[in-house]
């Protein structure tokens, strides 16, 4: 008879049949051991639902329809599963960083999930009836090799291979498992400089998972020669037989296992190890497209329960150059965001520098700048602004250019619309080096551009959002927005980050091209508007964090800058650069942490001699300057330029 | 009691005794530096809604000061919060971090 | 059998120092890492508060130090402590015994460019304190072109966390408002503004020059820091500061900004102190055994400090503190080496 044919006729008959291969040897199926694990399981299965439950219902209504459209999208439904698989169970996005702790959390997770998944299949194969909704269900597969024993001269491939597989999986996890313990004591052999401090739930939870599989280990294998076990239980088996004799310790074994289980599933909601079934929430309403508008409740919730208190945002962070930091975060914001310690909660928002590197670098992509944001809105939006002095501004602007200098008007007779608008922002009045290079090389590669903030401007409004005050945000963006739509212009270029992501991202300039200058400059020497001259120089790069964690820029300027002299490689580059250290982003650091964190760059940025280091953010560019005008460290004589800078020195 | 009249118009001089100190200790207690300020004025100078409307974190601290709080919000309340002033103050304070301390210590939220 | 004291910097406090040792009777040798002597002496016009010329006093200085044994484009390669004295070997091969060692490195001037808000080295029209008295000193600098309205931004790199340097400079605000005046005498018809956040005017007739300043020559005092410098398409500069006693924000068009670099302490004598391990306080000035009674003498037995090596001062001062360092070292020397014998170099000089 084939399997499946068990299955249907064991639930309609409910006749005590077994598969050949295994004898079903207690009638009832059930055994008091097992119950320290149904207790936990079972306050673990209703904590769970009811925690669903709740958030679900907090959800805004239009973003609860979205979230069961996006679940029949066949679209988004192939990605959840791909998420699923890639970052819940093999952790690709560790694995891409740190190769060994990519080993050891895959190992838990994927060989914990299949040795699930195999464990059911088994009873679904050889006992079919213990499953369903029976009252053997929930903890029968967990402890299927006490409950049968092998069928003598029955022995079969299918069978074999089960026993392999199992005991494989097994062995897995116990690598996985020896890893993490030598995590503990030796984080940075795993790559892992700084590791989260446990809270005293994670402690309960961490050693009992610790315990569960070895225990798993020792159970099983003092039944190995009853029910039946493959290349790691069996030899196991015989050396307890070698050791022990006789085999009075099933039970004990097979109890301390079931406490374990029981210890575990309890201490899960309070511990870090939620993330387990909460990323999987996470994902789905991530992918999905719901965005947390406020730091605890809604999505935010599926989110904070998501972060697995991995301890990779510790090395990613910063400002961790200085230990005294480490309490500043991201897992430590969201662990305080669970026990709503408002002051905490507070002080680490507004100290964050907001350079998104924690969100790159987190393997469920928990966004936790965002929530900081988040947070810091809950305190700051409130507070009285009076912006009714733009409308009068913006309107004064709509009548024609905002003071251009005479070189920039396009000559009487042509298209009056010039060809491109250059905001500056506010920053770049305090570096105008970066505004005199950007108009010489507009000058050199014949492009009509009007300066639109030449006298000053409008701040674009990033830095009220980055404190959290949307309110006031939108006020100045509507009024800039006002300005540039009226203004004719189709092509907007920005020489500041910070200005260039809140106009991409959050202006909707109707039909208005929005580029950063080292994109702009880029396609100017692409299409041989812009001729620079091949030097000797060597040159570094930096990515500001608004520009490449931000927006995703990394190529364009350094396919530019190739054609000016020899790149070369910064110690962390791309998604990984270290923030400089100035960001407007912090409300709370202070000069001399900054300069710690400017320290670091730097020390990062010259790993391979450069002559020059190149920024393209002014904030950047000041920061840069100051810390190797200062520098109290040794460091090799290198100049700090800007991007149009090194272009225009070029011409 | 003859009543000359002398009050009738309301002093255009600065009466210090109005200064709240404990309210300014609230204040310092979130933003220390804000004891720093020597009024230089490059806050005001580099202030990117000051050419549009009156706007300086000097002259609030300065009201803050001289026991007027409501001159001081009003002094803050067109900030676009731009950080132009915390990138020139040569005493190193943190500008936004007081401005929205400054309202929160001062302001009705 | 004479003590040989090794003088490391040949600016004013060294050359002072020079001749008031070699007239105690000591072997004197000055070293002097450029290739001339006189420090930034050498390199100014006029000097406060009387106008009397820079070129004069130097060459006063220089007139003392007969018999000194000096070296220019020379530095101190390394330098060990024996038992009672300093083996020095100098960059020109020579090695020196010195029985005391006295730094007079001096200062170096704050670099303007640092301070990018205010354009120095971007726009044309921004020059410092420095480039205007070599101005004066050689008539002529493209830069300055007939200037119509001219500033002066007082504390540029000085009482400034942003640029590094929380202490102030001390001479750069009597500068200030002497520059000023000379403009007003080269160019009558130029309005002159000077933009400071405190004036310190401490010294004797430094108010009464700020008087004259104000009465004689009509320069506008503005209190209130230049923070933003902005160029207009003719090469003229838009300035930002703010009024802080009208409570306004002000902007001026001028057609020739001064920034008023301010002191640093001098990146080639930390290098030289360094090698003696001579402990920095934290403005990077060398430390002394005690500020008020022992200002001349550092923590280390033998060595000595003069001049702007600890700290910003006017040149009375420099000149002063040069002279006070050679009586104690003179004192040192006396205790430590009782058996050496100086006769006193006697040159008559009228008073």
């Amino acid at each position: 008879m084939t399997p499946l044919s068990y299955i249907l006729t064991a639930q309609a008959a409910e006749v005590a049949q077994a598969a050949p291969e295994v004898i079903d040897r207690i009638p009832s199926g059930y055994n008091h051991f097992v119950i320290p694990f149904c207790i936990g399981i079972a306050f673990f299965l209703i904590w769970i639902t009811v925690g669903c439950i709740r958030l679900l219902l907090k959800i805004p209504h239009h973003d609860r329809l979205r979230f069961w459209a996006s679940l029949v999208n066949p679209v988004t439904a192939l990605k959840n599963i791909r998420d699923l698989f890639f970052d819940c169970l093999f952790h690709v996005k560790i694995w891409k960083r740190k190769p060994l702790l990519g080993y050891m959390h895959s190992a838990i997770a994927f060989g914990w999930f299949m040795l699930i998944v195999l464990g059911h299949i088994e009873v679904a194969l050889f006992v079919p009836k213990r499953l369903g909704i029976s009252k053997t269900a929930l903890f029968y597969p967990i402890f299927y090799r006490f409950f049968v024993w092998m069928n003598p001269g029955h022995t079969t491939l299918r069978g074999w291979v089960f026993f392999f597989l199992m005991d494989f999986f097994l062995l897995y996890v116990l690598t996985g498992i020896s890893l993490a313990v030598f995590k503990r004591f030796r984080s940075l052999a795993l790559g892992m400089k700084h590791t989260t401090k446990p809270s005293f739930a994670d402690r309960v939870a961490l050693y009992s998972l610790w315990l569960i599989f070895p225990l798993r280990l020792l159970a099983e294998s003092f039944t190995a020669d009853l029910s039946g076990g493959s290349f790691l239980t069996i030899p196991v088996n015989h050396l307890w037989h070698f050791i022990f004799g006789d085999k009075l310790w099933i039970m004990p074994s097979w109890w301390l296992y079931s406490i374990c289980l029981g210890l575990f599933f309890a201490a899960m909601p309070f511990s870090r190890y939620m993330h387990i079934l909460t990323e999987v929430l996470w994902i789905l309403l991530r992918n999905a497209g719901i965005k947390p508008n406020h730091p605890r409740k809604g999505v935010a919730e599926a989110e904070i329960y998501a972060c697995s208190s991995c301890g990779l945002c510790l090395d990613a962070c910063p400002m961790n150059v200085q230990k005294k930091n480490l309490k500043y975060s991201s897992v430590y914001f969201i662990r305080f965001l669970r026990r709503h310690n408002e002051k905490k909660i507070n002080e680490i928002a507004d100290k964050c520098l907001m350079c998104d590197k924690c969100h790159a670098l987190c393997p469920v992509g928990v966004d936790a700048p965002a929530l900081r944001r988040a947070q810091r809105a809950t305190v700051n939006n409130s507070i009285c602004f009076d912006y009714s002095y733009l409308d009068s501004a913006s309107a004064a602007v709509e009548q024609g250019w905002t003071s251009p200098g005479p070189d920039c008007r396009p000559a009487e007779g042509e298209d009056s619309t010039p060809e491109v608008m250059y905001f500056a922002g506010c920053m770049s009045h305090l570096t105008p080096r970066i505004i005199k290079s950007v108009e010489k090389v507009f000058k050199a590669a014949g492009v009509s551009y009007v300066f639109a903030d030449e006298g000053g401007g409008i701040c674009c409004g990033r830095p009220l959002m980055l404190a959290g005050r949307n309110e006031a945000a939108a006020k100045t963006i509507a009024a800039n927005k006002k300005m540039i739509e009226g203004s004719g212009c189709k092509t907007l270029v920005l020489s500041c980050p910070i200005c260039f992501k809140v106009f991409k991202e959050e202006y909707h300039l109707e039909g208005i091209k929005v580029l950063h200058y080292t994109q702009f400059f880029n396609e100017l020497i692409a299409s041989g508007r812009l001729k620079p001259v091949m030097g000797q120089e060597r040159l570094v790069y930096h990515d500001p964090c608004e520009l490449g964690r931000g927006c995703n820029v990394y190529y364009e300027p350094r396919a530019a800058l190739s054609q000016l002299g020899t790149l070369v490689k910064a110690s962390k580059e791309y998604d990984e650069s270290l923030c400089c250290g100035g960001s407007l982003g912090s409300l709370t650091l202070d000069a001399r942490d900054r300069a710690k964190i400017s320290e670091a760059a730097v020390i990062s940025l010259v790993a391979n001699k450069p002559d020059k280091i190149v920024t393209a953010c002014p904030l950047c560019l000041k920061t840069f300057s100051e810390s190797v005008a200062n520098s109290s460290y040794p460091v090799d004589p290198v100049r700090v330029v800007d991007f149009a800078e090194a272009i225009s020195e070029s011409l | 009691m003859v009543d000359f009249g002398f009050g009738l118009v309301p002093s255009s001089r600065i009466n210090l005794d109005l200064f709240d100190k404990e309210r300014y200790e609230e204040l310092a207690s979130m933003e220390p530096d804000v004891r720093k300020c020597m009024s230089c004025g490059s806050c005001t100078a580099v202030c990117t809604a000051g050419k549009y409307s009156a706007t300086s974190l000097r002259e609030a601290i300065e009201c803050i000061h001289n026991g007027q709080p409501d001159k001081a919000l009003g002094m803050l309340k067109s900030c676009q919060f731009c950080g132009k002033c915390t990138m020139v103050c040569p005493r190193g304070i943190n500008t936004r971090h007081l401005i929205l301390s400054i309202n929160k210590t001062y302001g009705e939220l | 059998m004479k003590n040989n004291v090794l003088i490391v910097g040949g600016g004013p406090a060294g050359l002072e120092a020079s001749s008031q040792l070699q007239r105690l009777g000591y072997n004197v040798i000055l070293i002097e890492r450029s290739t001339a002597l006189g420090g930034h002496l050498a390199k100014w016009d006029r000097l406060f508060p009387s106008g009397v010329s820079a070129r004069e006093t130097l060459k006063s200085l220089m007139g003392h130090i007969e018999g000194v044994k000096y070296f220019t484009d020379t530095e101190v390669q390394s330098i060990n402590r024996l038992e009672k004295s300093y083996n020095v070997i100098l960059s020109n091969g020579i090695t020196v015994l010195a029985d005391a060692v006295l730094m007079t490195t001096g200062f170096d001037l704050f670099k303007a460019s640092r301070k990018e808000e205010y354009g120095y080295g971007i726009y044309n029209r921004v020059i410092t304190n420095a480039d205007l008295e070599a101005y004066f000193r050689n008539g002529s600098d493209p830069r300055i072109d007939n200037p119509k309205r001219i500033g002066f931004v007082h504390c540029v790199g000085s009482r400034d966390e942003k640029a590094g340097c929380r202490s102030c400079s001390k001479v750069c605000c009597a500068t200030a408002v002497k520059q000023a005046m000379e403009m007003k005498q080269a160019f009558p018809d130029a309005d002159v503004f000077c933009f400071y956040m405190d004036l310190r005017l401490f010294g004797r007739h430094y108010e009464d020059m700020y008087l004259s300043a104000q009465r004689d020559y009509g320069i506008r005092f503005i209190r209130g820091r230049v923070a933003e410098v902005a160029e207009n398409a003719d090469g003229s500069l838009q300035v930002k500061a703010e009024d802080t006693v009208a409570s306004k924000p002000l902007k001026a068009s001028l057609d020739l900004l001064v920034l008023m670099a301010g002191m640093r302490p001098s990146v080639s004598g930390r290098r030289v102190g360094d090698l003696l391990e001579m402990p920095v306080e934290e403005d990077g000035y060398f430390s002394v055994k005690e500020g008020i009674v022992s200002g001349q003498k550092s923590p280390h037995p033998g060595i000595f400090l003069a001049g702007a090596a600890t700290g910003p001062k006017t040149l009375p001062d420099t000149l002063a503190d040069a002279r006070a360092a050679a009586v104690m070292i003179d004192q040192y020397l006396s205790d430590v080496f009782p058996e050496a014998k100086h006769y006193k170099n006697l040159v008559r000089e009228l008073w």
